[in-house]
């Protein structure tokens, strides 16, 4: 095996893994904070892919709809969370899991209504379209920018969350929530947001992601469970944890893909057996 | 709220996940008139392959309305259920509207694997079964009296496809092969490594992948590293849109040209046509280039009723239909073993069959038949949005004797 060749995949596992990350990071943070899981998830992503297309049909600017549809998703996402999540707290945790499955249902259905049952390209914009030489292999510019925007996201997300106020707010509500509502802080505030965050970066994760996987019905279907083994693999609720097991996930997929061609999409899902075998609480998790 | 645990997440997750698994249930079943033929129409509306149901589904509702929904002067039932792209499913429902709807026909699924399972549900309840998909088992080492191939043998499509990409591609000589990790790609893998030695071309590299894969970065960061002159494929729906999509951002193409050896037609249109660029493409059916005149009937009226022109699964469905018809018609009989009979040897004509003449081959039940390869056309070259592909070849070839592995097809 060439140096060269690992070299291209590993390229590849960070940048397939960084997209993993931000979408394991918006479902971390909400399961975390909300104990929620959020089995819509999956369909963020595709909502976020979906936005993406249909705000570039209708501008033909393929910058503004990066810009707008993950804001979309966060919209949406909060008026779910306000209007129909929230009355369903007081009636405890089984309520809202078997809500937010419905609801994964209602969107995997309304992408098929909406958008029809073909799946959808877009291509780059033009600036990213081609190849750069890395010397090993002449890689996508896309999938280079997905890796960098991706990774600056994650950042923001983490200085957010690191430097703020809110939050630290939010770091208190993922570890006891019911200590942040004792001191006085609008607990249901802080969901809301939290929620609107989770899906903004899971939006985000599938609007950049549109022109290197489309947008298709069954994306939700597909990526719902990678968003699962991200954070179970990380730890629940451990947002750096989250952002390593993306990594990881799309590291350990890609290489296996060199080697072991057959069994690419279950190594993601062996990863997790073996590491819960070893470390059940996940790789940085404590519970 | 209450504290969610690490074990408490796992069981909620695995339940959630149980019931995505459970999927819809049985679809547009109504109850049974006491006179009426029932057909099952066992297409996949979930799974992987979930895409093609609605089109097999709308080819065999378009048949059976042009025999005004009657056969032998008794109204047809059409019974439908959800395969859901995997064989215990598929193998259930069939079983359950045998026993319960009385369904003595069955067209359908979809995917190989799947349709080899229903195929020995029905040999062992004796209902004529036929299908449309891309293994050799149906019509070869798993052939009975009950079950039909509508499909091109994947001998003949591949032979059609490698020699005529060969004729217009002479300085493609090393081929890169991704293959769908089922029944369906191994035959076709099997044909084209065969085929290419033939003609003077090196393989340079196999990738197997699994049925549903999405991620075709690491594939395809693999099959350049190989410099191939050509990717050469056996990869369907999704699969292939997304396959196709990954090289277009790698730069293979459209310098380089990928084929998809047997595809569905519902590949073309999710792609951007700067993506199809160079993207050479095998079919058992499409709305392009197959001239005859029922195929020309058959996309005016399936156009009007769906707004669409109709791909691969529209066409099969409709044409297993229109078969399954003739032969219960030719035979005067609703008994399965006397349509068994019928249908063995029928033969149809250019003004009777949807893909020009086409026979029954008694002795495996394959169809002898014409396969389609078209080249997709680019951006400048296409008058419409449904203007994309051009026929360069079609034909058949004769099976040799030792690719038939049917040797003895039983009894009824």
């Amino acid at each position: 095996m060439e140096i060269s060749g690992l070299l291209a995949q590993t390229l590849n596992g960070v940048v397939i893994g960084m997209s993993y990350a931000l979408l394991g990071l918006g479902l971390s943070v909400i399961v975390g904070l909300m104990n929620i899981p959020n089995f819509v998830h999956g369909g963020i992503f595709a909502l976020g892919a979906y936005f993406l297309l249909s705000i570039f049909w209708a501008a033909h600017n393929f910058w503004l709809a990066l810009a707008v549809a993950p804001l979309a998703v966060l919209l949406l996402a909060v008026a779910v969370e306000m209007g129909l999540l929230r009355p369903l707290y007081r009636l405890g945790h089984d309520y809202v899991l078997l809500f937010t499955f419905a609801l994964a249902l209602i969107v995997d259905q309304t992408l098929i209504i909406i958008w029809g049952p073909t799946a959808l390209s877009i291509l780059p914009p033009d600036i990213l379209m081609g190849g750069v030489n890395l010397g090993v292999i002449n890689y996508p510019k896309y999938h280079l920018f997905v890796m960098v925007a991706g990774g600056l996201c994650i950042v923001g997300t983490w200085l957010f969350l690191d430097r703020t106020r809110y939050g630290a707010i939010m770091r208190a509500g993922l570890e006891d929530p019911d200590m942040v509502s004792a001191l006085g802080i609008n607990i249901k505030r802080v969901f809301t947001f939290g929620y609107g965050l989770g899906a903004y970066l899971g939006g985000l994760a599938g609007a950049l992601n549109a022109p290197i996987r489309g947008a298709s019905p069954v994306m939700s279907i597909e990526l719902l469970p990678i968003a699962f083994v991200v954070i179970v693999l990380g730890g629940l609720g451990n947002l750096p944890g989250a952002i390593a097991a993306g990594i990881i996930l799309g590291v350990a997929q890609s290489l296996v893909t060199l080697f072991w061609a057959e069994a690419s999409s279950i190594a993601i899902f062996a990863v997790m057996a073996i590491v819960l075998l070893l470390r059940p609480q996940g790789l940085f998790g404590v519970r | 709220m209450v504290e969610l645990t690490r074990r408490d997440f796992l069981k909620v997750a695995g339940a959630g996940a149980l019931m995505a698994g459970l999927g819809p249930l049985e679809v547009g079943c109504v109850a049974q008139e006491a006179r009426d033929v029932p057909i099952l129409g066992i297409f996949p509306y979930t799974g992987s392959l979930a895409q093609n149901g609605p089109s097999l589904e709308r080819g065999m509702a378009l048949a059976l309305e042009e025999e005004g929904n009657r056969v032998l002067n008794r109204p047809i039932k059409f019974v439908k259920r959800d395969s859901e792209t995997k064989a215990d499913a598929a193998t259930r429902r069939t079983e359950e509207a045998i026993d319960s709807e009385g369904v003595r026909f069955v067209i359908g699924p979809w995917s190989s694997g799947v349709a080899l399972a229903v195929s020995e549900v029905a040999k062992r309840r004796k209902v004529v079964h036929l299908f449309s998909g891309g293994t050799e088992d149906i019509s070869g080492k798993r052939c009975h009296r009950y079950s039909f191939q509508w499909a091109s043998h994947p001998y003949n499509a591949c032979s059609i496809v490698v020699s005529n990409f060969v004729r217009l591609n002479p300085n493609a000589k090393r081929w890169y092969l991704f293959i769908s990790d089922y029944a369906f790609g191994w035959s076709i893998e099997k044909y084209v490594k065969l085929l290419a030695a033939q003609h003077g071309v090196q393989i340079v590299g196999v990738d197997r992948h699994p049925l549903g894969e999405r991620e075709f970065s690491g594939y395809m960061t693999k099959a350049i590293a190989a410099n191939p002159d050509a990717l050469v494929t056996a990869t369907v729906t999704l699969d292939a849109v997304q396959m196709v999509r990954t090289a277009f951002n790698f730069g293979f193409t459209p310098q380089k040209p990928i084929v998809l050896t047997w595809a569905v037609g519902d590949e073309i249109q999710p792609l951007q046509p700067e993506m199809r660029e160079n993207l050479w493409i095998g079919m058992n059916y499409f709305y392009q280039g197959v001239d005859t005149p029922v195929s020309q009937a058959f996309v005016r009226k399936y156009q009007e009723r769906f707004g669409q022109p109709p791909d691969y699964p529209a066409g099969a469905g409709y044409a297993m239909t229109r078969l399954l018809l003739s032969g219960i018609k030719k035979a005067n009989s609703l008994e399965p073993a006397e349509v068994v009979k019928a249908l063995e040897g029928i033969q149809l004509n250019e003004r009777e069959s949807l893909i020009g003449p086409m026979m029954i081959d008694p002795k495996t039940h394959q169809n002898l038949r014409d396969f389609f390869f078209f080249r997709c056309k680019k951006k400048a070259e296409m008058k419409d949005d449904l203007d994309v592909v051009q026929l360069v070849g079609k034909g058949r070839v004769d099976l040799p004797a030792d690719i038939i592995e049917c040797k003895d097809i039983g009894q009824l």
